[in-house]
Formats: structure tokens, sequence, C-alpha cells
């Protein structure tokens, strides 16, 4: 009390900042009747977007054709939701707007950056609930603040923290109803990636690959949010894959081999399809020798044990950042059952997905000097960081010929739909002392400033040939979305949202959103009315992508597009 | 040239770093006090975080958690202008009120390890000093961390 004598007014109790926004806090209770067998048969309920890719096969696509190419012109903004900074946050500058929006039955479920989750009416843009998870403002983030989406089942919604929790939240009212810790902060270990439900099972993989951690992926009881299993990408000694290491060395410790993108996943095969990261220290090779399994690899996974089947490494020894966490999109090709994987390498890989045999590997960016991958897989190394102090420039950079934002693949016309940055880098090893949650690159990086194309290419997976190629001036670093309307949506880091003609290319629409697009659009239906949504938010890790557009608007906004009434 | 640690009050006072309107238009964030939060038995934390007059700050700006779990604050504005408080919470900020000679109440949840920025978003409050930080110490449950040999830190 001050020396006024007085009695304090009395300031109550701090109340929601929710309660201050007119938030009904509150939504239908749509997600109650979300099962697996319903996720199993999302391509069924088109006007929903159930699940992270939409489908479990990765594809990106949705039978939804009301806006086509012949009326796209006249697609218009129907709303927007918006929510900037508050306060001090971690990544302040480097926060970005990644998700894919989720829809089930009129209801979108989105996450921002800084643990944001919102439910919101996805035919108004009004917000139902808000869930803010506080982030500690010193996390370790390696490539921004952000967040890539929601898993909604059994009346839940679940995501992941960047200070490595998974949360299960009430689906009508936000309410978390279960929190677990999967990761260790103090090791640099971190969570992005949106949950993906499997049986009774929600699975999450980590993030923290540039800190030198040991990558897993973690399963959870989707009730109960008891622990099922953990799977590590790198095999400690004695266990399968081990011997891709120094047998007396500690690099296995902090080998990296991050599952930081959601998996897709075949019922038929029970397998769990994930891409791993990197190795650490990134460049340098020298102090982990091997192949390092299994980092920038596929891994094949039983979903009920956590057990993992089979693999296919696309970069062994990889010494130039080259995760392959990009998505493995599952289709039919003559009657095999296949996937397709954009590698950051440059590589599109079409595999057998019961076995991992190669079916084909074709470039899909045309500057690629790091080294080459014959048609039998045959990997050979050419340029690469190996002598301390020594720059050495190749391409693609660390961030690679495409990154996390996702290809698309439409059955209707047969074609990959993939996002290309064309652009290099240059690599000075320069060996560092391990320690516990510092940066581990080993390396000196500086993606080029100039000189860097992009493109939105489409590809035949039967024969690997270019069906066809939009030109961006600058690489394009968002994921792109297929339609039945024969439309690709693509958003660009100057802010156009895009629709091209999924059968020739050409642009036939377009709408400036203020800010840069590096988030995965998703598409909708409400009363026979379709929607397309995208979130635009530029951020991340920009400097390793496209450094050219560091200086280009930040945003923080989610657009539902529509065909006027 | 580094400054050593038993230098540092004293060379903010010296400079005016610490103050209203001196070196610089607002105090510079985080040059308060350091405090520390009661622990009670039944691991429910408590403090108390107070508004001087003039000062612009919170005390202590520093406020430490020996773990993280439910922290119940008590605030005091004894300055005379109006302020505010947003809090970091798990589940939403959480917000009040804290007009000239007021006392509130605010419960928060929080992770730990980590530490959080809170403020008064009124005008510029935030700027002119009242933003203050609270440092949840420990570690993540042994369950969640990895299986391999203890590292080195720096």
């Amino acid at each position: 009390m001050t020396d006024t004598a007085e009695p304090y007014v009395d300031a109550g109790h701090a109340v929601d900042n929710a309660s201050l926004a007119l938030v009904p806090g509150n939504a239908p209770p749509v997600a109650t009747t979300v099962t697996y067998d319903r996720i199993l048969r999302a391509r069924s309920e088109p006007q929903n977007w159930l699940t992270y890719y939409g489908a479990y096969d990765g594809q990106r696509y949705s039978a939804l054709d009301q806006i086509n190419t012949g009326n796209v012109r006249r697609l218009k903004p129907e709303w927007v939701f918006q929510c900037g900074a508050v306060g001090l946050e971690a990544g302040a500058t480097t926060y970005a707007f990644e998700a894919a929006p989720v829809v089930v039955d009129g209801v979108m479920f989105v996450t921002g950056w800084d643990g944001w989750a919102w439910a919101l009416d996805a035919a108004t843009g009004q917000e139902l609930w808000r869930h803010k998870h506080a982030i500690p403002f010193d996390v370790s983030l390696c490539c921004g603040n952000v967040n890539r989406g929601v898993a909604v089942a059994h009346g839940k919604v679940f995501y992941v923290t960047q200070n490595a929790h998974i949360l299960a939240l009430d689906a009508a009212t936000g309410k978390r109803v279960w929190d677990k810790t999967y990761g260790d902060v103090r090791a640099g270990e971190s969570a992005t990636v949106a949950p993906l439900i499997i049986k009774d099972k929600v699975i999450v993989g980590s993030s923290g690959g540039e800190f030198g951690v040991r990558g897993h992926l973690d399963a959870f009881d989707i009730e109960t949010g008891e622990h099922a299993w953990r799977c590590y990408t790198v095999p400690k000694p004695g266990e399968p894959g081990s011997d891709t290491w120094a047998a007396d060395g500690e690099a296995w410790t902090r080998g990296g081999a991050n599952c930081w993108l959601t998996g897709t996943y075949d019922p038929e095969l029970n397998l769990l399809y994930v891409g791993t990261g990197n190795p650490a220290p990134d460049f340098d090779g020298e102090v982990r020798p091997g192949d390092n399994l299994y980092t920038d690899s596929l891994v094949a996974v039983d979903p009920d044990t956590g057990q993992i089947r089979f693999h296919y490494q696309y970069n062994p020894h990889d010494v130039w950042d080259y995760d392959s966490i990009s998505e493995h999109i599952l289709f039919d090709l003559d009657g095999r059952k296949a996937l397709a994987h954009f590698d950051k390498n440059g590589y599109c890989f079409i595999l057998d997905r019961t076995n991992g045999d190669l079916i084909r590997v074709f470039p899909f960016v045309d500057r690629i000097t790091w080294g080459e991958i014959s048609p039998e897989g045959q990997v050979t190394a050419k340029v690469y960081p190996d002598k301390e102090g020594e720059p050495v420039h190749f391409w693609p950079g660390p961030a690679g010929g495409k990154e996390w934002t996702h290809a698309a693949y439409s059955p209707k016309t047969g074609l990959l739909y993939c996002p290309v940055q064309d652009v290099g880098a240059t690599a000075t090893r320069r060996r560092r002392e391990f320690k516990e949650g510092i940066p581990y690159w080993g390396a000196g990086v500086a993606v080029d400033l100039s000189d860097a194309l992009g493109s939105v290419t489409a590809f035949d997976p039967a024969t690997g040939r270019e069906a066809w190629r939009w030109r961006n001036e600058t690489p394009m670093c968002s994921s792109v979305l297929a339609t039945a309307g024969d439309l690709v949506f693509a958003g660009a880091p100057t802010g156009e949202f895009n629709a091209l003609d999924a059968r020739t290319g050409e642009l036939l629409w377009q709408f400036q959103c203020g800010s840069g697009h590096h988030s995965s659009p998703t598409t909708y239906s409400i009363d026979g009315r379709q929607y397309i949504a995208v979130p635009s938010g530029w951020g991340g890790w920009i400097e390793g992508f496209n450094p050219g557009m560091l200086g280009a608007p930040h945003g923080a906004a989610l657009f539902a597009f529509a065909l006027p009434d | 040239m580094a400054t050593p640690t038993d230098e540092r009050s004293a060379l903010l006072s010296e400079i005016g770093l610490d103050k209203q309107n001196d070196a610089t238009l607002g105090r510079v964030l985080a040059t308060g006090r350091i405090g520390r939060a009661e622990d009670g038995p039944d691991g429910r934390m408590h403090a108390r975080i107070r508004i001087p007059p003039d000062e612009l700050v919170f005390e202590p700006s520093v406020l430490v958690l020996p773990h993280g779990g439910d922290v119940d604050l008590e605030l005091i504005n004894d300055d005379q202008n109006t302020h505010c408080a947003l809090l970091p919470n798990n589940g939403d900020y959480q917000f009040i009120w804290l007009v000239n000679h007021s006392r509130g109440t605010a419960t928060l949840n929080l992770d730990g390890p980590g530490y959080y920025w809170y403020s008064s978003p009124t005008g510029n409050d935030e700027g002119r000093g009242l933003t203050g930080a609270i440092v949840v110490l420990g570690d993540v449950p042994p369950e969640a961390r990895l299986d391999r040999p203890p590292q080195p830190r720096p």
C-alpha cells in the first residue's frame, strides 16, 4: 500500500483476453462424429477437408468442381480472418502463417504461430473460440515461429506447440483436455508438425535438426493422451542401421533425422510414410562418417507399434542440408501402388510403396550442381563443403528445389504439381564443438540473394516428363492445391494467390493478399457453395528459401474465396 | 568492453537507463529487480508484482518461478496513472485493468523451462518500461527427454 493509506481500488481478477473480443467460446459439436473410419473415407465427403492433406494419400486434391476453369475469373474474397502479433513473441520477425485449414461440416480449425489455435465459422470467418498456449520467448526455433495445423477426431482438436507439447482440445469449446510434453526444449527440440490421426492414436514428429538432436516420432492415445510408442529415426548402437554411424563415436546421439512434416498413410498396407530431416551437423560430414541412417529418408512405419518396416534413403551422408521431410504422395501408377516424393536435392522419386523399390527418378529443377542421381538411383556427390574455410557454391541451396510446402496430384489429369525453388547457396565449412541447445550447422551459409527463380511445374509421373511450367520471377514457397475444377492454386511470395489451368499452366486468376504465401491452401463447401481458404503471412526461414524477399511485408491473414452468390 | 556483472546496476544508474526520461525517454527493459515466487506446499506458486510511482516498471521486473505449473499473482498499481497487464497463460492471455492505486489478482499456468514477457498494453507503456519477464526454471519431464548419454552444454 502506498503512503496515502487509502485502501486500494479492487481491480478484480484477470480475465481471458478472448472475453474482450466478443468471441463466443463455443462451436457446433461437428468433431464428435469425426472418426478414423470417416477420415479413411475423406474422399467421399469433399465438402470437408478432414485431415492435413485432405486425405491420407497426401494428394492435396479435392473433387469439388464448382470453381473451375470456366468461372474462376469471378472468384472473390468472401471473408478475411486476421490476428496480429501480441506483445513480445518468440521469433518476433520470423513468424509465419503456415497452416492448412481443416474444415468439418462448416467449422474451420486452424493454427497460427506462437501457440494459437482457432475455430472459425467457415462460411463467415467469425471466430468461434481461440486457444493460446503460452510459448517461451527463448524457445529454440531454427526457422521461425510457425505451426502447420491441426488434426481433428473424436470431438477433439490436436495440435503441437513450439515448446514441444501436444495438446488435445475440446473441439466445441477450445478448452484443454490433455497436454503432453514430447520433446526437450533444453536440447533444442521444438514442434511444428500437424498431427495425424491413425486408428486410436495421434502421431507427431519432432523438430530441432539444426540443434543436434535425435529425431523421433511419437504416438499418443486419442482419448487419454497416454504415450503409446516412440520411434527414433537415428538408431542406437546395435540397432538396425547403426552400422551407418561410426561405431565408437557420439555422432548418433546428435544425428538429426527429425520428422517435422505430417506423414501419409496407406490403410491397406497399414504403413505410415514419413520423410526424415537432415543429419547434424548439417554441412560438416567429416564428424559423422557413414550413410547416417535414417536421415534424409523415407521411413515406412507400422503405426500400431512404431517399428520401421523399410526405408529408402534419398541423400546418403547428406552435407547440403537436404532434408527429405517433404510429403510422400500416394497414388496408383499402372496398377502399382506408388508414391511420389519431391526431394530437396532437386529430384522427384517415384517408389513402389509396398517395399520402397525405385520406379523412377527425374530432376524437377533446372539447376542441380551438388551431384547427380542416375536413373537407377545411384547418388554421386560432386560439390560439397569438405574443406575447412573454403566456400562452395551449389544448387539447389539448403532449402532445396522444393522445401516443406507441398506438391499435389490430380487423379483427374494424372499430373503432379510442384512448387519449385531454383536458388543456390554458398556454404563454408566451419567446424564447431557440439553444445546442447546451440545451433549445430558446421558451416557458414549464405543463400543467393539474386538469380533465384521459381515455378509451378506439372509432371507426368508415368514418364517423368514435364507437362507444363508456370514461371515466377521468384521461388515458389507455398503448397499447391489441385481440384476437380481443373485448377491448381498456388500462392506467391509477392502476395498473389494464383489459379492456374491444371492442364496447361495458364494463369487464369489472381488476388493480391498483401503478404507472401508460405502455407497450404485448402478447399471445402457449405450448403453447396465452394470456398478456397489460404493463410497469407510471409515469414519462416526466408533467408533459406528466398532471401531476395527477406524485406517483403509480413502479415497474418486467412482469406476465404468463393464465387459470387 | 564488457561490463562486469557487479557493476551493471551502478552503470545503469550512472547512465540513467533505469529511470524515466533520463538517458532515454523510457526505461530500458528488464533493468528492475529480480524476485522469486514462493512455492506452496501443494506446488502452487505465489508472487506479488508492483508498479511503483513514476517508474513505469513492474517490480520485480523479472519474476522467477521454481518450476512450471500454476502461479497466483497479486498485482498492485502504486502509480498515479492507469496501467494494465496482459499476461501469458496456457489457454489464453490473462488481462486486467489496473487503475491508479488498485490491487488485483491473476492466475497463470505456464510451462517450464523458458521465459515469457508480459506487459501493460496501453499507449506505449510497453516501450517505456512496463514490460516484465516471468522465468520458469526446471526441466521437461523425464519421459520427454532424448534417449542418449548426457551432452555437453554451453
